[in-house]
């Protein structure tokens, strides 16, 4: 039955314009980025989870969603049309958001509380409700099963009955998508399941669309169709058994997990690893990759192919070659959006580099931030370790001016200096990927060659 | 649950139940009450005034009514010209100090929040000052020089602030509270630099001193009844807000969500309660006190709503005004005690009675 209702909505989806759409949202408090370029769709009657570490801004998505934020660069649409070009009002009719936690200074009862979910509706000088409103209140106290409290003061109650309270004021709304920022955050199991139980019926009972920010993994491959992991960018949008990808959660969450189906369950668990167990461990990185910028892209993926298991790094997060490497490393080295490689960084680069056997250096844009990158693989090259270089195919005649600055080089020069370093060390230069692929597997054959005698 | 009786079941939701008095009922008691204020402080007096007299003079003065004078025609003036002013001028100041201190404490969530937190103390502290020391008694013969000035500086002051704690289009409430504190003490040290730089003899600093405790110094009709265009304006404004008012307790962002323009709400919030205090201020000086308890004396008995609150927190304010001044009028007569001091004498340990008395922790 459950497969059934998943078809219907599924149909229901490709046919129409999204209901809630960001295009290449970029936001940040100050200069520094929190999200950059995100792009989702989301379809009516969908009911998607949001998955991400702490401080992956899964609440300033929903924030940005929402209204409350305004995109530094790119658009929300709502039903097609910019969130800024709707009224507050229109928007507050649509989407209602279930906050994770509410501060609530005065002893408001919950009748109260839910009735300012009419807030929107509401348009006469003093305020006066119409019927209409007492109806939605009554119904939206009822569907969450609040009816019983709406005398008590919502500050005396326990915390499921609270988050309930806010489902009830959210659903005053009449909205056609909620969105909830880990409405099980601070719940025991009972009130978890009981709130998400509540949240499945709006979405299947009441044609609510629903988004909702989560940690718990379980929970959400149990309650979620459709996952989204998020790290300032969205990492993997897909059913449950595709997100939640052991290789993929220990990489986004840097820990190591096990994801099955448990006996008599129908659903994916993760659970933390056992430890006396090393099976789950991933085969030791043999190569590693410094790319950036898109340089990285057909090299990582031809590793990927060829079963070579990789480091990638460093790289920031928002660039195009992080996100990948996120799902084709075996490894990736992490640095903030838009920051230079900051000396920590630089050192978990350097113990990769004693660690492998090869590195293939991408052409990668040099800049001031990146330069240090290119200093650490000269010292290893330096040190005895192979090194190839992908550089963009030069045209004929160009090849013995190396002397001039190459032009993805933005630090007058400096790098271009260390690249010729590099190759005095004995850095291998090739043109192309297929050919650094072959040379990188005649390397890493002599290596294991070596190794073996 | 099932098992619960219905009686178990019932008793159980009374006890979790917090009851409060219903509105009308409080509004009844209170306007009455207002009324009966409002009597016995035009009766108390150097003379005094049987009550009868009283009506029959108000009902003859609404030219409805034609009783025939038995009594001295000395004794319409006193009413009309005398106490009337003063009593009227005491009830507009309490209630619209009280519904200020209301918008205030809601919009900030601060329950510490009274009238004068952003500014507008000392703004019209440093205007009469100001008017003390400039040579012009008054602006044309109906205004006071001090009530204009104190009004002025009261509204300026508070613009200032709101102004200095405006950051990329926000204002934060913390910001707007520490910009209020800081623009406090710089226009108290002003104040004091002026009184410092000009020692005139003649100086009325016992004026001065009068003014800043909490005096309502009525004369004539005319400010009173400026006083009351403004606060009554407010009045409707203030009423008109109370689900904005509601609605802004769950914090900016649920406010937001729920459709509402926040900062423009905030600022108009602001801009209403700032007018009614200015529109106190310059008729009764610096009264402290009903501002501040006022609207939780209200909440304790009719609970947080604004809808409610504010309406009774009016008409509380009023009545608490109205007493205060009978007191200090009549304690030393024929001397004038400021008003600020009884505020604070018998407001106080009413309030502590009230708070003490409510078995449960008070949530404000």
């Amino acid at each position: 039955m459950v497969a059934e209702t998943e078809t219907r909505q599924g149909l229901d989806v490709a046919s129409s314009v999204p209901l809630l759409q960001a295009r290449d949202v970029t936001f940040g408090y100050n200069r520094q980025e929190l999200l950059h370029e995100v792009s989702l769709a989301i379809q009516t009657g969908e009911m998607v989870g949001l998955l991400g570490p702490n401080g992956s801004g899964k609440t300033t998505l929903l924030r940005l969603l929402s209204g409350i934020f305004q995109p530094r660069n790119g658009q929300i649409l709502l039903e097609g049309r910019e969130l800024r070009q709707w009224g507050r009002r229109d928007v507050a009719q649509r989407i209602a958001v279930v906050p994770q936690e509410l501060h609530m200074p005065f002893a408001f009862t919950v009748k109260h509380m839910v009735e300012m979910g009419r807030t929107p509706f509401i348009r006469s000088f003093f305020g006066s409700q119409g019927s209409r409103d007492r109806e939605a209140v009554q119904e939206a106290m009822a569907i969450a099963g609040v009816a019983d409290l709406a005398e008590r003061i919502f500050n005396e109650l326990s915390g499921g009955e609270r988050q309930r309270v806010l489902v009830a004021m959210a659903l005053a709304q009449e909205p056609s998508v909620l969105l909830l920022d880990e409405p099980t955050a601070h719940l025991d199991i009972k009130y978890q399941i009981e709130t998400l139980e509540l949240v499945r019926r709006l979405n299947r009972e009441h044609k609510v669309t629903v988004l909702a920010a989560l940690h718990d993994l379980n929970l959400a491959a149990r309650y979620f169709p459709r996952l989204i992991l998020f790290q300032r960018g969205i990492v993997a949008d897909s059913n449950p058994a595709e997100v939640l990808d052991p290789a993929l959660l220990r990489r986004v969450y840097g820990v190591d997990v096990q994801v099955g189906i448990m006996r008599g369950s129908a659903h994916l668990s993760v659970l933390p690893p056992v430890l006396e167990e090393k099976r789950g461990l991933p085969e030791r990185p043999v190569v590693h990759v410094i790319a950036g910028g898109g340089s990285g892209e057909v090299m990582m993926r031809a590793l990927a192919d060829a079963h070579i298991p990789f480091v990638a790094g460093a790289l920031n997060i928002g660039d195009s070659d992080h996100t990948l490497a996120l799902h084709l490393a075996t490894e990736v080295i992490t640095e903030q959006p838009y920051a230079p490689i900051s000396s920590a960084v630089l050192d978990q680069v350097r113990a990769s580099l004693r660690s492998v056997a090869l590195l293939i250096l991408c052409p990668v844009p040099i800049g001031a931030g990146n330069l240090a990158l290119l200093r650490e693989a000269l010292f290893a090259a330096q040190r005895g370790l192979s090194v190839i270089m992908l550089e963009e195919q030069v045209s004929e005649g160009q090849e013995e001016s190396l002397e001039a600055i190459l032009p993805r080089d933005y630090t007058e020069g400096k790098g271009t200096r260390l690249l010729m370093l590099l190759r005095q060390a004995g850095a291998t230069v090739v043109t192309s990927v297929s050919e650094a692929l072959e040379c990188a597997k005649k390397q890493l054959a002599d290596e294991t060659f070596l190794s073996l005698q | 649950m099932k098992t619960e009786t219905p009686f178990s079941r019932s008793l159980l939701e009374q006890s979790q139940r917090r009851r409060y008095i219903p509105l009308p009922i409080i509004l009844c008691v209170l306007s009455i009450s207002l009324l009966l204020a409002l009597l016995l402080s035009v009766s108390v007096g150097s003379t005094a005034i049987p009550l009868a007299t009283i009506v029959k003079v108000v009902l003859n003065g609404t030219r409805l009514f034609h009783f025939v004078p038995s009594w001295d025609s000395s004794i319409e003036v006193i009413i009309w010209n005398v106490r009337m002013p003063v009593v009227v001028g005491s009830a507009l100041v309490g209630a619209a100090l009280a519904v200020a201190g209301a918008l205030f404490q809601g919009i900030l969530r601060n329950p510490l929040a009274d009238p004068f937190l952003i500014g507008t103390s000392s703004g019209a502290a440093l205007g009469a000052t100001l008017s003390f020391i400039l040579p012009v008694a008054a602006l044309g013969t109906l205004f006071p020089a001090t009530a204009v000035l104190a009004f002025v500086g009261a509204i300026l002051t508070v613009l200032f602030v709101y102004a200095l704690a405006r950051v990329q289009g926000q204002t934060p409430v913390v910001t707007l509270l520490l910009a209020g504190v800081v623009v406090n003490s710089v226009l108290v040290a002003l104040q004091t630099l002026l009184l410092s730089l000009f020692p005139r003899a003649d100086f009325p600093f016992q004026a001065l001193f009068n003014w800043l405790s909490g005096e309502i110094a009525v004369t004539s009709w005319y400010p009173v009844l400026i006083a009351a265009v403004l606060v009554l304006l407010g009045l409707v404004l203030a009423l008109s807000l109370t689900r904005v008012l509601d609605a802004l307790a769950l914090g900016e962002e649920s406010a937001t969500a729920l459709g509402l323009n926040v900062e423009a709400w905030k600022f108009g919030i602001v801009v209403v309660a700032s007018l009614m205090t200015a529109a106190a201020v310059s008729i009764s000086g610096l009264i402290g006190f009903v501002g501040l308890v006022t609207p939780h004396v209200m909440r304790l008995l009719l609970g947080p709503e604004h809808r409610s609150l504010l309406p009774a927190s009016a008409l509380g304010g009023a009545i608490f005004l109205i007493l205060a001044d009978l007191l200090s009028r009549t304690v030393i007569a024929p001397a004038v005690l400021p008003v600020g001091i009884f505020t604070a004498l018998v407001g106080a340990p009413f309030f502590l009675f009230l708070l003490r008395r409510s078995k449960r922790e008070y949530r404000w």
